[in-house]
């Protein structure tokens, strides 16, 4: 930037800034709205535009790192971007409006400094804008990587029988997610029998059936046999009423069931003790 | 980056040399032993059309590296290219089950749904060229 | 190449040990059809724990070799199926519905003899 048009923003340094406290207080309202105390506003504010103002005297690069640090530490305490972005335009307009107002300005002279202006406060609001997109696929990321997390592995509940419990939405993503949980968890148990209880899953439409119905198909190839449990009366009823097949897959409503038919295919059932303690019990094979 | 294999497809041996390249690339390029089921497997598929339908052909396995969205996106990407007889109607092509082979109809719509991204063009009498990536998660 | 076909009893068993490859699959297809018809044989547990993946060519060679069995009057079950060579398969819409699966070789001669027994 001509070092005129920055002497004349520093000569107006006080002038611009009481100027812009005030604007900005006007639309503070709409934007942050009342998380934050008054003081706490006004001290930002004059931080803020200090600190754009200084930027001025740095190198790019170090004018960059001040703000970057700066716009990081209202990113964390959730100011949101319109604060931003509403704030440097009533930059802007004050700082346009003090140079047009300065003395002994010409037509040539008014239009360079509009456009160095105009440069500036856009390089600015481009980069606040950045640090705010790369902040939210930051989130974005670490909500997808907890979701995943979620997948939970196989349970394996007797010898030969497991569980995979779903709780969720299942997209296509966390489908095959799960799909490489259960085959792997197969192996590493030896389980038989695999129960995908879905009495956590929310809606059953066709996509997730879908996906139920291939991880069924996935678990019998690689040597085990598959029960879907958790069945509720809402979810036989979209079932049927979307006409969805679920083929050969069989299915209980509850968990337990599920256990039940899991030990009868492995030929085994749970029996009272008489002996003793006759509440405990063992399973006999 | 800048690192590919090329394997020329002629006989049946041209189909287990391009998917054994295929894994290996995989391998190294970190995807999981799933993932490098698959693109093996869809390595397989288009050599063996390549094989099947025009005598002679080559498979290009390669490495993308896509730095320019955030974050940077790595992937494999595989070319199939021939110059037999085309493809007459792309759409039976990559319907389930259909074949002029007497295989079990899986080739292209399987690759379609082993790999995340997928192009495929044919010039009856020309040739055909088909593109297919798979992203690293 | 040549897939080795060990006889037990009533059984054959096989342990696929290398890449399956067009020429490997067919000529194994004919030697096991031989020898079911040499030995009689009942049941027959393919092992695939080695192999690291299945394309559609080779899927349909086994599914063949199933079906061909059973005319031949041996029933056969598929056994250490990896989960990377069954997601793909999945992937690819290849089923193999009427084939029969087990963990491991153990799991699968139980199998047919359980089959054999009903």
């Amino acid at each position: 930037m001509q070092p005129s048009i920055i002497q004349m923003i520093h000569n107006q340094r006080h002038y611009i800034i009481d100027n812009w406290l005030e604007e900005i207080n006007t639309v503070q309202t709409e934007t942050v709205g009342n998380n934050v105390p008054k003081e706490m506003d006004d001290e930002t504010n004059r931080k803020f535009i200090e600190m754009i103002i200084d930027t001025l005297e740095y190198e790019q690069r170090e004018a960059k790192g001040k703000l970057r640090g700066f716009v990081e530490r209202l990113i964390y305490s959730g100011w949101p971007l319109s604060y931003f972005t509403r704030g440097m335009q009533s930059f802007r307009s004050v700082l346009l409006e003090t140079m047009s107002s300065g003395e002994g300005v010409n037509s040539k002279r008014i239009f360079e400094t509009f456009y160095e202006i105009e440069t500036w406060v856009d390089g600015i609001v481009n980069q606040i804008a950045d640090e705010y997109s790369g902040s939210w696929e930051n989130t974005i990321q670490l909500q997808r990587h907890a979701l995943n997390e979620l997948s939970a592995p196989l349970i394996p509940v007797f010898e030969k029988i497991s569980v995979m419990p779903l709780v969720g939405t299942i997209d296509t993503e966390r489908a095959k997610l799960i799909m490489e949980n259960v085959l792997e968890g197969i192996i590493e148990h030896r389980s038989h029998v695999v129960l995908i209880d879905i009495t956590g899953v929310p809606v059953v439409d066709t996509m997730v059936a879908h996906h139920i119905i291939q991880a069924a198909e996935a678990i019998r190839l690689v040597g085990a046999e598959c029960i879907l449990v958790g069945i509720r009366p809402e979810i036989a009823q979209t079932i049927v009423n979307l006409g969805i097949d679920l083929g050969k897959l069989q299915t209980k409503s509850t968990l337990q069931q599920g256990i039940e038919a899991g030990l009868q295919m492995t030929q085994r059932k749970i029996v009272k003790c008489n002996t003793e303690s006759a509440s405990s019990v063992v399973i006999g094979g | 980056m800048g690192i590919q294999s090329n394997v020329e497809v002629q006989t049946e041996w041209g189909i287990v040399s391009a998917r054994q390249a295929g894994r290996n690339l995989a391998k190294e390029a970190g995807f999981s032993s799933v993932d490098q089921a698959r693109i093996a497997t869809a390595i397989s598929e288009l050599a063996r059309n390549i094989y099947l339908y025009a005598n002679n052909g080559e498979i290009i396995i390669e490495f993308l590296e896509n730095e320019n969205v955030s974050p940077p996106r790595r992937g494999i990407k595989i070319t199939a290219r021939d110059e037999g007889p085309g493809i007459d109607n792309i759409r039976n092509a990559m319907e389930d089950g259909y074949t002029t082979s007497g295989g079990l109809g899986a080739g292209l719509p399987g690759v379609k749904r082993l790999m995340d991204e997928f192009d495929i063009d044919s010039r009856s009498g020309v040739g055909t060229e088909i593109t297919a990536i798979k992203w690293l998660r | 190449m040549r897939i080795p076909i060990l006889k037990l009893h009533k059984y054959l068993l096989i342990s696929v040990q290398v890449e399956l490859d067009d020429q490997t699959a067919l000529q194994f297809q004919e030697d096991l059809l031989n020898k079911i018809h040499q030995e009689g044989s009942l049941g027959v547990v393919i092992d695939l724990t080695s192999v690291e993946m299945i394309d559609s060519y080779i899927a349909k060679v086994l599914g063949d070799v199933v079906d061909m069995s059973n005319l031949m009057g041996a029933k056969v079950v598929l056994t250490g199926i990896q989960p990377a060579v069954a997601i793909t398969l999945i992937d690819m819409g290849i089923m193999l519905h009427e084939v029969p699966t087990a963990l491991d070789l153990e799991q699968g001669l139980e199998k047919l003899q359980q089959e054999l027994e009903d």
